[in-house]
């Protein structure tokens, strides 16, 4: 056991653990129960003997409580609810004595998962008793998946997946607790487990009437091995009665209050704060820097110089070397920072990156062949016989995810061991990283998770848990808290990469499309072409060729909300809407008729989305001047048989004869696939989509000049507030026949087609680079 | 320095800078996190707290001018979060992500008890705090359903 300056490592996390209140929010940890009493030897680390789990997922304690152990970080999404709601529906316990709990990353790793996990039932994603197509991805721990069959078998939060590769399970784990406290019971009780049912946390002897709590019988199940753990099987929709129904989120009184803790929340004894600053230019590093000039300021301690982060833990992104002042406040040590005289060694040929030669670069490669994606029928023959020819080229810019927590983290190094508290995306990344800057075993590595305030695409692959372990590695025996101010928060976020696209389709007399080709240039590792979100045409279109460009640009680019499928979806909508104006038709029918040609397996799901949609908003119906419909389809996966997730918006936009775009109503139409887990919280992240579109549409770019992004904080940086919401939003669900693909991060995107479009029913001016509000949108 | 502040009712006295934000002497000093820290320039809101029932973006005001004034942070609002504005956000799963509640809260607190019956217009102009989740939908109705609950808990005290 380390000593901590003078504390003993399980009294100070004791400590923590009583600073956060009863009803401990946000970390994994060792309860009160354990850090005061002296465990045996052979005493299992985590658990608590009170309250003993009856597997890696369930605690229960003497009053019925119910701890839930949550492996995915809460950011907004409402996985604390969802994951919660598919281990209850199973488990049969009283839902209003639930609590979640953040799993351990450090057990994760440590432990396998139970074979009985391992093997996903049913046939795929058209089986409804089944447990669709979970995709753990590649299995490379410092891939996209995390540790290959570890205890929790992802701790990612990414990618909208969260219920889709976690429900069977999380299913799983609550049914084989229930079978086991069943068949506890009926050992006590000497009957035939068959006689007896459990529901609400009780469990009945049905002919006896004889009852009991699982409380009351916890220890027994927890002693109790399920003899044919593989023979569990799981709920379908047509069973459930909590998956399926509209909870609210289980730490909302905790938000309404303040009492979350996120990462920049954790106070530790001892603790010491850092303000960072990093070159500004990716690539670059510190010159030189003068503490001398700062070392008496109010509350300074020391200062530390830190180098450009291994690449390797940072997925291959190059971030910038930096220092930090460390004092006994934040503020203090900002304060002495900002007045701390810093040169940087900047590489030239980064500095001499900005928008307009990176953009031009883009459009250049359009020019050249590409590698080509899709090559299908006869592209340049059937351009020779068009009776007319459409082309248009769009653009979209650099977003960085903005969010509103300010990324940071606590760390603590000693000689044998890292402990690490913040909200992270993807914490066995973070481990590993720890473990590589430290030189500690990776096994000696613990991560809290905390809440994100905001994530946005998987925080981890910033560099906020680098930095913050390089400087407690610097001072072990010190927990220090790294926290970036906004500016350096726009430093530290990976972006979505600058892309355009040049799409060009030859039409037949009636205006339908014979031939489409399409060209895209990304810069590499932005998560476009590369991961397969071609601008494939959903649409029917005999001949069609697909090409990517991509080119090497010094921002750290990657995971953000939507990835560059969103920027596809840009493309592909707003041209189908520029091909209906060619051929004079109307763009909700157009669309209609092209995916009813195809042969694609859920092409029916998608005309339903659109009819819907249309019906909804009143399509058709005349509008006054100044406002306009634009109808757009939202899918991924569709070009398979595996899952998908289909939606349809109409948007119905004002622009007012000053140039003032708003978005006036939203009617959604979503598949339900075979079922929700949560549709409240479907419905909450639909909503927050229609304005985190909006935003990318409307109003948001981020520039780069000699190198370095322009905008770093929100008032160069705009973020709609309450007064653009859209007054009106309608979504209506239907029922398909395949599991969803997951909604977390690709719904909404039609707001940017859509507002185009509207903008150019009303002016007759098509805009295609985004932001439209750089655009002079006034009419007369 | 030592100076004392009052905040949520209880008097602390403080060492710390005078010139120091507000923000960070509730945060650091009086030792209550509810209110956050995002932009550090008064733009979004995260930090409101009200100072004399106003409502004030703590980051970009030294903590000297809150001195022999009354501060209410989010944990002040009620000691047991069951102030009808918070049965609201609660009633609506209004948050998402929940960094930016606690100074969209103090925002619609002061709003609500300068106009008890506010309009979307004047939800619009006074309201300008910034979420990043796009929770703006559900809060217009939370602060709509806040003024019925406070005028129905009025009558009933």
């Amino acid at each position: 056991m380390s000593e901590i300056a003078g504390v003993n490592r399980r009294e100070f996390l004791a400590t923590v653990a009583a600073a956060q209140g009863a009803f401990v929010l946000g970390f994994w940890l060792p309860s009160r129960a354990e850090a005061q009493t002296t465990p045996s030897p052979n005493a299992v680390w985590y658990q608590d003997p009170e309250t003993p789990e009856v597997n890696a997922w369930i605690v229960i304690a003497p009053d019925d409580t119910v701890t839930i152990r949550i492996a995915q970080t809460e950011l907004g999404q409402g996985v604390w609810t969802s994951n919660a709601m598919m281990v209850c529906e199973e488990l049969q316990c009283d839902w209003s004595k639930v609590r979640p709990q953040y799993a351990s990353a450090n057990r994760d790793a440590r432990e396998k998962a139970p074979e009985w996990t391992l093997k996903v039932p049913g046939q795929g994603a058209g089986d409804p008793k089944g447990g669709g197509e979970p995709t753990f991805g590649n299995r490379d721990r410092t891939g996209v998946s995390g540790i290959p069959d570890s205890l929790y078998r992802r701790m990612r939060t990414n990618a909208a997946s969260s219920v889709k590769d976690g429900r069977y399970y999380l299913q799983l784990a609550g049914a084989e607790a229930r079978e086991r406290l069943l068949l506890a019971t009926a050992k006590l009780w000497n009957v035939p487990v068959t006689e007896l049912i459990a529901k609400n946390s009780v469990i009945t002897h049905a002919s006896s009437g004889r009852t009991t709590t699982y409380g009351q019988v916890v220890h027994h199940a927890a002693a109790t091995p399920h003899p044919h753990p593989e023979s569990i099987t799981i709920k379908s929709p047509d069973q459930w009665t909590l998956m399926g129904t509209e909870q609210k989120n289980l730490d909302i009184p905790q938000k309404v209050t303040g009492k979350v803790i996120y990462g920049i929340d954790v106070r530790l004894p001892g603790m010491k704060w850092a303000a960072v600053k990093a070159c500004p230019v990716y690539g670059g590093d510190v010159k030189s820097y003068d503490f001398e000039k700062v070392r008496s300021m109010p509350g300074v301690r020391s200062v530390v110089q830190f180098p450009i982060p291994d690449p390797a833990l940072t997925r291959g992104r190059v971030f910038s070397g930096g220092v930090a002042v460390i004092a006994d406040s934040w503020y203090q040590a900002k304060t002495a920072l900002d007045k701390m005289p810093i040169e940087w060694q900047i590489p030239p040929e980064n500095a001499a990156f900005n928008t307009a030669n990176m953009h031009a670069t883009l459009v250049a490669a359009l020019d050249q062949p590409g590698r080509v994606r899709v090559n299908h029928g006869d592209v340049d023959g059937a351009f020779a016989r068009a009776a007319k020819i459409v082309e248009a080229t769009y653009s979209t810019p650099y977003l960085p995810r903005a969010r509103m927590e300010p990324g940071n983290a606590t760390v603590l190094v000693t000689n044998d061991r890292v402990d690490i508290w913040i909200g992270d995306q993807s914490p066995q990344e973070t481990r590993l990283s720890a473990a590589k800057i430290t030189g500690i075993s990776e096994q000696n590595v613990y991560l809290h998770l905390c809440h994100l305030g905001g994530g946005f695409g998987r925080n981890g692959n910033g560099p906020q848990a680098e930095h913050a372990i390089m400087i407690a590695n610097a001072n072990r025996g010190i927990p220090i808290h790294m926290l970036w101010t906004r500016e350096e928060d726009f430093i530290g976020t990976t972006y979505r990469a600058m892309g355009v696209a040049r799409l060009k389709a030859a039409l037949d007399g009636d205006g339908w499309p014979i031939a489409l080709e399409v060209r895209t240039g990304m810069q590499g590792g932005g998560f476009g072409p590369e991961a397969s979100f071609d601008v494939t045409s959903r649409y029917f279109v005999p001949n069609y060729r697909y090409s990517s460009h991509t080119t090497t640009f010094h921002v750290p680019v990657g995971t953000r909300r939507g990835v560059g499928q969103a920027a596809h979806e840009f493309y592909r909508e707003s041209f189908i809407d520029e091909l209906a104006h060619a051929a004079g038709k109307d763009p909700y029918r157009y669309r209609r008729d092209l995916l009813a040609r195809t042969s694609l397996p859920y092409k029916d799901d998608m005309i339903k989305a659109l009819d819907m949609a249309a019906e909804m908003s009143g399509w058709g119906s005349p509008l006054p001047k100044g406002k306009a419909r634009a109808i757009a389809l939202e899918e991924r996966g569709a070009e398979g048989n595996g899952m998908a997730t289909i939606s349809a918006m109409v948007h119905t936009v004002s622009l007012s004869r000053e140039g003032k775009v708003r978005l006036e109503r939203v009617d959604v139409a979503h598949e339900t696939g075979f079922g929700l887990v949560n549709p409240l919280s479907v419905k909450k992240q639909i909503e927050g989509q229609i304005t985190w579109f909006y935003n990318d549409a409307v109003h948001q770019a981020s520039n780069v000049a000699d190198g370095h992004i322009v905008e770093n904080n929100f008032n160069a940086f705009p973020i709609s507030r309450m007064s653009e919401d859209p007054p009106e939003i309608n979504i209506r669900f239907f029922p398909t026949q395949h599991w969803l693909l997951g909604m977390g991060h690709d719904r909404a995107t039609s707001v940017q087609s859509a507002i185009g479009d509207a903008i150019f029913q009303i002016t007759g001016k098509r805009y295609r680079d985004l932001p439209y509000a750089k655009h002079d949108l006034r009419w007369s | 320095m030592a100076f004392e502040l009052v905040v949520n009712g209880t008097s602390h006295t403080v060492d710390a800078d005078p010139q120091t934000p507000l923000l960070w002497v509730i945060r650091d000093q009086v030792g209550l996190t509810g209110t956050k820290f995002s932009c550090g320039i008064g733009q979004c809101g995260a930090c409101t707290v009200h100072v004399d029932g106003r409502a004030v973006r703590s980051c970009s005001v030294p903590a000297r001018t809150a001195v022999g004034k009354k501060v209410v942070t989010i944990e002040g609002v009620s000691p047991d979060g069951t102030h009808p504005i918070q049965a609201a956000w609660t009633e609506l799963d209004a948050p998402q992500c929940g960094y930016c509640q606690s100074g969209m809260i103090m925002s619609a607190l002061a709003l609500l008890r300068e106009k008890p019956t506010p309009s979307d217009a004047d939800i619009d102009t006074q309201i300008t705090n910034i979420c990043r989740c796009g929770t703006y939908h559900r809060l217009r109705q939370a602060i709509h359903l806040a003024s019925d609950l406070m005028k129905r808990t009025a009558r009933a005290v």
